[in-house]
Formats: structure tokens, sequence, C-alpha cells
């Protein structure tokens, strides 16, 4: 008995500390795994390579993941970082943890979306949105444009998640680049003597707002849209398309410097880059395609109908820096 | 500031968690109150919960309630939330130190007083060191505490140290801010030392047969009533809440949580079942050198490590464990092991540390006089001796490494997420119907393991003493 229990220990032991299979493929993501894990499973599908995937937390505000890779640096596990937005991609190219890979696949995505030296490749997009409940807002009452949430009959009324995390972070960034420091920082006292709330995340304004805990809050589209399926009296608006413009944010693909299994990380970003993936991100979360003529739901706006905000992705990550002292004074 | 809010809010959750937990400690344990057994089981329900998900449940609760919302996104509903988490383990600590008592002191102060007499007198002063020590452990664990406080809102120090972490990545700071965390962990500790001396930080026995139980006469219902509205308010609620949620769309969601939790279930079970085993070979070897070679560096050491707040710990285990040479144990499962055992090493060894103090010196010295060798003394004196408490550290250590996820979720190897992971993890844009399914399932599944581990072992022992 003892001898087979000490057996079937040195073989687990065996068993798990083998190394890592060559057919294989490590992805990190701080995509939401309702929406990521069934492609990753697809291209499993697909192509026969067996996908290993870390899914980020809305409890850590998609920075787990990140955190993850920037600690594992000088020995990289990760092969391709998927990220919901362009701002972790830039953190992980300016430490050097990223490799450029100019997939062929993404020939006809705009430059805008993409990185110089191919770093970090966008696709799919989202946008930030304002999401409200029908019930306590009417139809006329609903704002068109960020600024109108100063006025005095919002007060109290919109939730914003914590700026120091997630797109939160990368929006109040654009507007920074957008706007210059001085604006923007009246429209952020604006909306804190307005008393906006301050919400833990993206998924708490949503739920906030479906519960009609509150009237309205600025969230990202997979999150309205979602919000929008679980109750008819939710409602969406892009604001500002007869000014600034929406901040629209691409997915991004980014292949790892030394990581373990260079060629199958290529063979993924491929698959992720095509058209039948921004078919499928439109399908299951209303993600704007960016390569042209993909078929989209009726439901999913196209990008060509939205007036975005005119970033450079860089300069606003650079800013997101600059500006976190203020968020982190701001947020408190 | 924040450290002083930090600590005042573990104050309060540590004084109110240790006086209901004594209460229903006392009254679980010393009188014949009806269903007790029952009570003592479902009353650890909120341990196999995520504290994130009764979060979720209790403002879900709230928010129904004029003034509610206010109350739960409140420091006030931190501390509310954190009590009803931590009352379980306080009214396990305490409820250990009672039944450790013998029933002889107690018949004898009968002899000459009444029982409140008995009970302010004898029972309060020897169960005193089990009511520190569970109002020190609610209080480590309190204050280290990050998924509550973070959900609602509630600005304190695990907070600042994952914003230095998530927002700044400023590594340095965060650490530096943990180190407050360690420094006034030992402090507790040293405390313990000095008002208690050698008394026990964790006690626990197996040999209820010693206390005596005092008849329950008028107040026997009233009583009763009191613990079944507790039970109601604690356990009741948040499940409910959750249930309502799971059935908004009919049953549909618990086939689709059961088919996405099925490797995850066999991964918890598996790293719970491997985890507790290493946990309580560590705790043996650590308790045998704490308390028979007298090395009390031991406590301070895993006192560090146990207080350390686990995102320092993940991020401490990447950086030692994630090199070419060590890559085969950061690869594999057994990193998680690693950060279980960085967790609960600390009570696994205070544990075993306890039940070996109890073991009489002569009784070793004898066979040793004898020509037993350590390993047999190890296995035909210690360890028979000590066997049904060994088991009763086998199931903390299965329970706490089975809801173990700040540290876990930071160095689990890609593919192999166990269940409180793939729950996070799936949170984000899931209906709530399929996240409120989840979180029963994994209760039950919880609730379950436990259920076969008691009954293997009760055919164990069965099977050992027939033979």
């Amino acid at each position: 008995m003892k001898n087979l229990l000490l057996m079937t220990f040195v073989l687990l032991t065996f068993i798990s500390c083998s190394k890592e299979s060559k057919d294989e493929v490590t992805v990190y993501t701080t995509v939401d795994q309702i929406f990521s894990e069934p492609i990753l499973k697809d291209f499993e599908k697909e192509t026969g390579i067996k996908v290993k995937a870390i899914y980020d937390t809305e409890e850590t505000k998609s920075t787990g993941v990140l955190n993850r890779i920037i600690a594992e640096k000088n020995n990289p596990h990760c092969d391709v970082f998927w990220s919901g937005d362009p701002i972790r991609a830039i953190v992980l190219k300016n430490r050097g943890i990223t490799m450029g890979y100019d997939s062929p696949v993404a020939k006809d995505i705009s430059e805008q979306f993409k990185d110089a030296a191919y770093h970090w490749i966008g696709f799919s997009a989202r946008a930030r949105v304002l999401v409200y409940n029908k019930n306590l807002l009417k139809a006329d009452e609903v704002p068109d444009s960020i600024f109108d949430l100063l006025d005095k009959k919002y007060r109290a009324k919109f939730a914003i998640a914590n700026p120091l995390f997630g797109t939160t972070s990368f929006h109040f960034a654009a507007l920074f680049s957008t706007l210059g420091d001085k604006k923007a920082k009246e429209l952020f006292s604006g909306f804190k003597k307005n008393h906006l709330l301050i919400a833990t995340s993206n998924g708490d304004v949503k739920k906030r707002v479906l519960n009609a805990e509150i009237a309205c809050g600025l969230t990202d589209t997979d999150d309205a849209f979602t919000a929008m399926e679980e109750s008819k009296n939710m409602g969406i608006v892009f604001l500002d398309q007869k000014g600034i413009g929406s901040l629209v944010m691409p997915n991004t693909v980014s292949l790892m410097k030394n990581s373990p299994h260079n060629s199958n990380g290529k063979r993924l970003i491929d698959y992720l880059l095509s058209k039948e993936i921004e078919k499928k991100l439109a399908i299951s979360s209303a993600q704007m395609p960016l390569h042209k003529g993909v078929k989209t739901p009726k439901n999913v706006p196209s990008l060509d109908n939205i007036v975005a905000m005119k970033i450079d992705y860089e300069k606003t990550a650079k800013k997101l820096e600059e500006i976190q002292g203020y968020l982190k004074t701001w947020g408190e | 500031m924040l450290v002083l809010k930090s600590l005042e809010l573990a104050f309060f959750v540590a004084i109110l968690a240790t006086l209901l937990g004594g209460f229903f400690a006392f009254f679980l344990t010393k009188t014949n109150l009806p269903f007790k057994n029952f009570f003592k089981l479902l009353f650890l329900a909120p341990l196999f919960l995520s504290p994130y998900i009764l979060t979720l449940s209790w403002v879900d609760f709230f928010v129904y309630f004029q003034g509610g919302k206010e109350f739960i996104y409140s420091f006030w509903g931190v501390i509310f939330v954190l009590t009803l988490i931590f009352t379980p383990l306080a009214m396990l600590v305490i409820a250990s130190g009672l039944d450790n008592i013998n029933a002889k002191l107690e018949e004898a102060g009968l002899m000459i007083s009444s029982y409140p007499q008995v009970l302010f007198k004898i029972i309060f002063p020897l169960v005193k060191p089990a009511i520190l020590s569970s109002f020190i452990l609610v209080f480590v664990l309190a204050l280290s505490e990050f998924s509550v406080p973070a959900f609602l809102s509630v600005k304190v120090l695990t907070t600042e140290i994952f914003t230095q972490f998530s927002a700044f990545y400023n590594y340095g700071l965060a650490l530096a801010n943990s180190m407050i965390l360690v420094f006034i962990s030992i402090l507790l500790l040293l405390s313990e030392k000095f008002y208690l001396a050698d008394a026990s930080f964790l006690s626990m026995s197996t040999k209820s047969q010693q206390s005596r139980i005092v008849e329950l006469e008028s107040s026997k219902y009233p009583l009763f009533m009191i613990h079944l509205l507790y039970l109601f308010f604690s356990i009741v609620i948040p499940v409910v809440v959750l249930s309502v949620q799971s059935f908004d769309s009919g049953s549909v969601y618990f086939f689709q949580v059961i088919t996405l939790l099925i490797p995850n279930i066999i991964n918890s079970l598996f790293y719970a079942i491997i985890g507790a085993l290493v946990l309580l070979l560590f705790g043996f070897l650590f308790a045998y050198i704490s308390v028979k070679e007298k090395i009390k560096a031991m406590d301070t050491l895993l006192l560090i490590v146990f207080s350390v707040p686990s995102t320092v710990l993940g991020i401490g285990l990447i950086k030692f464990f994630n090199t070419p040479s060590l890559d085969f144990i950061y690869s594999s499962f057994w990193i998680i092991i690693i950060a279980y055992l960085g967790k609960f090493l600390f009570i696994s060894h205070k544990l075993i540390g306890n039940a070996l103090i109890q073991i009489p010196k002569s009784l070793e010295e004898s066979a040793e006089m004898m020509g037993a060798g350590f390993f047999k003394r190890i296995q035909k004196i210690i360890l028979p001796l000590i066997a049904d408490k060994i088991f009763i550290v086998f199931i903390i250590c299965f329970i706490f490494s089975l809801g173990e996820l700040g540290a876990t979720i930071l160095v689990y190897p890609a593919g192999s997420a166990v269940m409180g992971i793939k729950l996070y993890t799936i949170m984000a844009n899931a209906p709530q119907s399929l996240v409120s399914a989840m979180s029963l399932v994994i209760l039950l599944v919880t609730v379950l393991a436990i259920v076969v581990l008691v009954l293997f072992y009760r055919v164990f022992v069965f099977y050992r003493l027939s033979k």
C-alpha cells in the first residue's frame, strides 16, 4: 500500500513536471472569458494546437494578467497577449516584453490601429458609450455629450468606473489628450461637484444602471449590449457625435519576445486578426470590425457611422502615465 | 490615515466576530441546544463561499431597502459582510477552547457556587486564550482582506496595495505598504506571547466527552430561535438571493455551469487534497520542531508569510520560481501547492503544534530508551495519539486550499484553473443567472467533498478499530 502511494506520488510529480508540449500555445487575455474562450476553443479545433489560456478577472480590473506578464518577463510563459484595449499592449511594448509581428492577415486594417513596429495590431473595436435606464431617464432627457453630465439635472444620477483601471483610465487619458489638461480637469472637477458615483468596474456601472440604482453611466459597448439583452429598459447612446466623438478601442494582439511557442503564437495571431473572428465577436459582443466587408448583425454599429475621437494611442498611453497621480487623487 | 482606517475596520470585525462566534460556540458546545450539530455544520457555510460572491449577494439584497444601498456601500457595510464571513472561524476556534475544558473543574466549581459564577470565574479564564486567538486571527485576516472593501468601494490598506501594483506597477511601494501589514501581525503575535505566555494560539480538541454539558431549561427555545435567526440572516438570505438569481432564466444555466466547471472541479479537488496533505506533512514537521525542539522562530517566520498579502506572495513566488532551473515547478501544479503552503502553513503548524503539546514527553522518552528511532516513534506513538486531530487539520486545510484565490490566481499554470478562478473570470459580462448558478454549484461541490472525506475517514477508523 505504502509503495503504491509512493509510486502514485512520483508518477504525479513526473507527469506534472513534464516539459511543455510543442503543439500548444499559451495566451493571456484581458478580454472577458465569456467572449474569448469560445474563439480560442475554435482555434484549437481547427488547428489541433492546444490552447492554454489565462483569463483576467473583473476583480483585478484587467491588470491581473498584465502584472503576471511583467513579473514573468525574464522567463516568459505567455506566447500571445490578447488585450481588450491598446493601452496594456503599449505598457508591455515600453517594457521591452513584446516583439514586432506584421501579420499578413491584417494588411487591410488601417495603420491607425497598429503599432508602427507591429508590437500590437488592433482588430474588433469597442467604444465608450453612455448606458441609461429608460425608467429613470426619458428619451428627451438622455444626454448627448459628456459635457451635458455637468448639468444639475444629472446631479448624483450618473456613474463612472474607477478611472485608475481598465478602459475608464484609457477614456480619461483620451479626454486629456483631446481636450488638453486644463479643460479636462475642469470637466472632471465638474463631475465631482455634480456628485457622480465612482463604481468599481464597468460591469458594476452596468449592473447599477440595470438595477435602477442610478440613471446612467459610462461603460463599454460590450457591457452596454449585454445590459440591453438582459433588459428592455436599457438604452445606449454614443456621446459627442457632433463634437469630439466617442472613444473607439480596438482589441489588440501582441507576440511575446522569447516566448516558448513563437510560431504557434504567430498562427494564433493570424487567426485572431481574421475577418471570421471579427464576425464572431460582432455576434457575441457587438464589437465593430476593423476589416472592410465583414457582415455583422443589425444591432452592431459600423465604425463608418460613428464619429470617433481623434487620438494617437501611443501618446494617450503616455498621457495616462502622466495623469495617474491626478486620477488617484480625483478618485479619492 | 489609511493604516488607522484599516486597523479600525479589522478591530471592529475582530470584536464582533469574536463576540458572535463566542456566543454561538458556547451554546453549541456547552449546552443541550436542540439541533446543535445541524447548526454547527450550517454556520460554517460562509467559509465555503467566496467573500466576493457573498458581498455580491448582500449588495443585491440591500438595494431593495430604503437606505440599504448607502449602508452596504460604506465602512460599516464592509464590517457587516466581513463579520458574517469570519464569525464561523471565531466560532471554530472558541468552540475548540471550550471543548478542551475539563469537566472536573466545572463540577468542582458547581459544588460551591452557581453556574454563572463558574462561567465567569472558571470557564472564561480557561477559554481566554482561545478568545484572544480568535480575535488575533480574525484581525489579521480582516486586515489583509481585499475583495470585500474593493467591491464596496471602501479604501483601505489592501486596496492601496492593489492600486500600487495594478495601476502604477509600483512593486516597491506595494511591498512597502505590505510590510505595514506584516509588522502589525508580528506585533499582535508578540502581544499574545506577552500576555498569554504558553497558552495555545489555536487550540482544538476531539474529546468533547470531557466537557460538561449544561441543561438549558426555559431559555432553550428562545436560544434556539436566536440561532435560527442568525442562520437565516447569515446563510439563508445570501443563498436565497443566489438561488433566485440562478433560476431567473430557468434551469438552463445549471447545465451550462456543470459543463463549464467539470475540468475545474477535478483540478480544484485534486489540488486541495494534495495541498491539504502537503500542509499536514510540513505542518507536522514545523510543529514538531517548534514544540519538541522549542525553536520558536518558526512561529514568527510562518506568521510573516501568512500576513503577507496574497498578491505580494503571488508576485514573490513568480520572481523566485520562474527561472529556467525551477521552471519544472513553476510550470506544474506544484506552484499552486507552494502558494497554499505560504498561505496556510502557519495555521496548519499551529493546530498540529497544539495537538503535540498535549502528548506527554515521557511517552516518547520511554520509546527512545527502548531503542525506537525517530520515524518509529512518530509512526507508533505520536500519530496514533493525534490521528483524529490530524484529520480535522486535514479538513480545515482542504477547505482553505479549495477557497484560496489571491495567490493562486497569479501563479496557476495556463489551462489549469480551479473552480474559484473560473467563477471570477467568467463573471465579467456573463449573465447574473450563470454567475449565481456557478456560485451555488461550487458551494454544493465543497459541502459534498467535505461530507465524502468525513465518511471516508469514519470508514477508515471503523476498519482500523475492527482490525
